[in-house]
């Protein structure tokens, strides 16, 4: 996968990846006639108009030229762990003790004015990796450069991330619902209740994937103890 | 302790404490059925007299987990779903979830399905706010201004049930385009809409901008100041009523949003009548969109994307050749295997931005899926803006935010 592929004018970085299936039968098909061209005919993707890739939208997709990867780097040094590309998009990965501070610098350069908290939610990484289980995604907005940054820090199950409220209001509610589904407590956060779930709510956090998902308690009506269920399990995946 | 608690009241005083010789603090339970919390919001105020203490929004009565559900499905299973969040505006939510599952694969959708996702969208916006606007006005006491939005927003849903089939969740993106043609007639219905609305929406201004008892109670109530906006996350009119211009829709456009011709209006004093001129301003900036993407729309042309991986095969073809039918069978029994990645797609909702985060293992369902609904993080300013405020206007500050409580609580 490249490293830029916004800029490669429309050709995801996976069309070489298409299954490229036999081609029809010329005799058979000029007798079916199809309206349309069946689409394995086609090369890959259809060409897209550069207008609709997104690109520039995260700043340059590049260590050296992102303004932000660079001040990051000049900072804080070894708290910066790695930077990913995907797409469009930035992420830094840093060290959850030295979030506060780097969204700090992040919102009080003048010249990058990461000041808006657009997201903060987790991930759950238990089916992919042993430790840290869980990723804090942390996603910023800056209004003058009309930038978004992404960082990303992990968080092992019993280690409390550092709160996020000192430095952004809006990270209030959005620790208290990370807190709620996934577990991860902020410390320092002023007012750490469950966000979604009842305040009484007593079977973990759901969000995690071992989490079953119609819970660990089958919830039955009340009146409805013996009646027959029509489906006993989901059809779907787990 | 002066009891006025009912078992079928929905304002009842939890607890009262002396605060002084003449003065008591008061905890009052507002809600969760109360007709002014917009659905099931239920509100903790502390009152000291009539003023505002403190103010504890107590959310999660409609919560169903549906980022847990957008886990256990396949990428284009979940699109119902993201309808039944912000149910007001259906239309947007499918846009949102859509566009992020394309940015993930890498693809997008021909230039006429671009304007016609768009002419949706700006429609589902009207009707949004016409939702807002009559409830809004009807919590501050125009009850008249609800049945006259309602007329209007029937067009609109009238119009979506002959794009789609349905009025409310409406299902109407698909991953790739539209895979039905535009139905005849619509493009006359959206013109009537069009030649109807600008006049009925005077007559909405005339009742209410230079009304007194409006500006009596929306002038200077719920000033949000724009350091604060920022800092909370605003988005949307919320945002742009304190003065501050982000609108997704110009700052990074999606879609064909750079090619059109539309202003953002922003707001001065940050109050809760600033942000009513904003969305008021907002619903004739929607209806400059439409017009300007029913000239620009190109007449014929594909609508879907013709892509054999990501998208469903054309129906055409299903039906004439054995690849695409086996094709069709595996998109719909086993659905397709999505790149590994993460993305953020972010869309100026009628509410504010409304963000899909998806992580991608690689595999047929999403790792992990997160919605960022605009409604969400802006209702964490209340405690903001009623702290010392009087209690009639905590009302007007519930509908100013502009809250779906089906997508607060996700």
């Amino acid at each position: 996968m490249s490293q830029n592929p916004a800029s490669d004018a429309g050709t995801p970085p996976d069309a070489q990846e298409t299954i490229q299936l036999p081609a029809l039968d010329t005799q058979v098909a000029a007798e079916l006639a199809p309206v349309i061209e069946p689409a394995h005919d086609q090369t890959g993707v259809q060409e897209i108009d550069p207008v609709w890739v997104h690109s520039g939208y995260w700043g340059p997709l590049d260590e050296a030229l992102h303004p932000a990867i660079v001040a990051l780097r000049a900072q804080f040094g070894d708290a910066i762990e790695g930077i990913t590309f995907f797409r469009d998009e930035v992420t830094v990965r840093v060290r959850a003790e030295s979030l506060p501070e780097i969204c700090a610098f992040l919102r009080d350069t003048p010249d990058l004015k990461y000041q808006m908290l657009s997201d903060l939610t987790a991930v759950d990484m238990l089916n992919l990796r042993d430790e840290p289980r869980f990723d804090v995604v942390v996603t910023l907005y800056s209004i003058p450069r009309r930038w978004r940054l992404r960082l990303k820090a992990g968080v092992r199950e019993d280690q409390p991330c550092p709160t996020l409220t000192t430095v952004y209001a809006a990270a209030g509610w959005l620790e208290r619902e990370c807190y709620d589904m996934f577990g991860i407590v902020s410390a320092g956060h002023p007012d750490l209740r469950r966000m979604l779930l009842a305040e009484d709510w007593d079977e973990g956090h759901p969000l995690r994937k071992d989490y079953p998902i119609r819970g660990y308690k089958q919830y039955v009506q009340p009146g409805f103890a013996g009646a027959p269920r029509i489906r006993e399990t989901s059809t779907e995946g787990d | 302790m002066m009891q006025e608690t009912s078992t079928t009241g929905t304002m009842q005083i939890e607890s009262e404490r002396q605060i002084g010789d003449n003065r008591r603090e008061m905890v009052l339970n507002m809600g969760p059925q109360h007709p002014s919390t917009h659905g099931v919001l239920r509100v903790v105020v502390t009152l000291d007299g009539e003023t505002i203490v403190a103010t504890d929004p107590i959310i999660g009565y409609l919560h169903r987990g549906v980022e847990k559900i957008g886990e256990t499905r396949r990428y284009s299973q979940f699109t119902p779903w993201t309808d039944r969040t912000d149910y007001v505006a259906a239309p947007l939510n499918n846009l949102g979830y859509i566009l992020a599952v394309e940015k993930l694969c890498g693809i997008a959708a021909p230039e006429r399905a671009q304007y016609w996702r768009v002419i949706m969208a700006e429609l589902s916006r009207i009707a949004s706010h016409l939702v807002w606007l009559g409830t809004h006005a009807l919590d501050i006491g125009a009850l008249s201004m609800s049945l006259y939005c309602f007329r209007e927003r029937e067009l609109i849903l009238d119009i979506f049930e002959r794009f789609c089939g349905a009025r409310l969740t409406t299902n109407m993106m698909e991953i790739g385009g539209f895979s039905r043609e535009i139905p005849l007639g619509l493009t006359d219905m959206i013109e009537d809409f069009l030649k109807i609305f600008p006049e009925r929406q005077q007559e909405y201004s005339d009742i209410l901008t230079q009304n007194p008892i409006w500006i009596a109670r929306t002038r200077g109530i719920g000033v949000i100041e724009p350091e604060a906006a920022i800092s909370y996350g605003l988005t949307g009119a919320c945002l742009r009523g304190s003065g501050i211009n982000y609108d997704i829709r110009k700052a990074q456009p999606y879609l064909i949003y750079d090619r059109l011709d539309f202003e953002v209006p922003i707001g001065t004093r940050g109050d809760v009548y600033d942000r009513y001129l904003v969305r008021m301003e907002e619903m004739r900036q929607a209806m400059r969109i439409i017009r300007q993407c029913l000239d620009q729309a190109p007449t014929d042309g594909p609508l879907m994307l013709n892509e054999s991986n990501y998208v469903i095969p054309p129906h055409a073809t299903v039906l004439r050749t054995a690849e695409d039918m086996q094709r069709h069978f595996v998109w719909v029994i086993k659905g397709f295997e999505a790149p590994k990645g993460e993305v953020y797609m972010a869309i100026e909702q009628s509410k504010g931005e409304l963000g899909y985060y998806i992580y991608s293992d690689g595999s047929n369902m999403p790792y992990r899926m997160r919605l960022r609904t605009p409604d969400f993080v802006n209702l964490q300013v209340l405690p903001y803006m009623a702290q010392g405020a009087m209690l009639a206007d905590v009302v007007a500050m519930i509908g100013t935010i502009d809250i779906v409580l089906g997508s607060v609580d996700r």
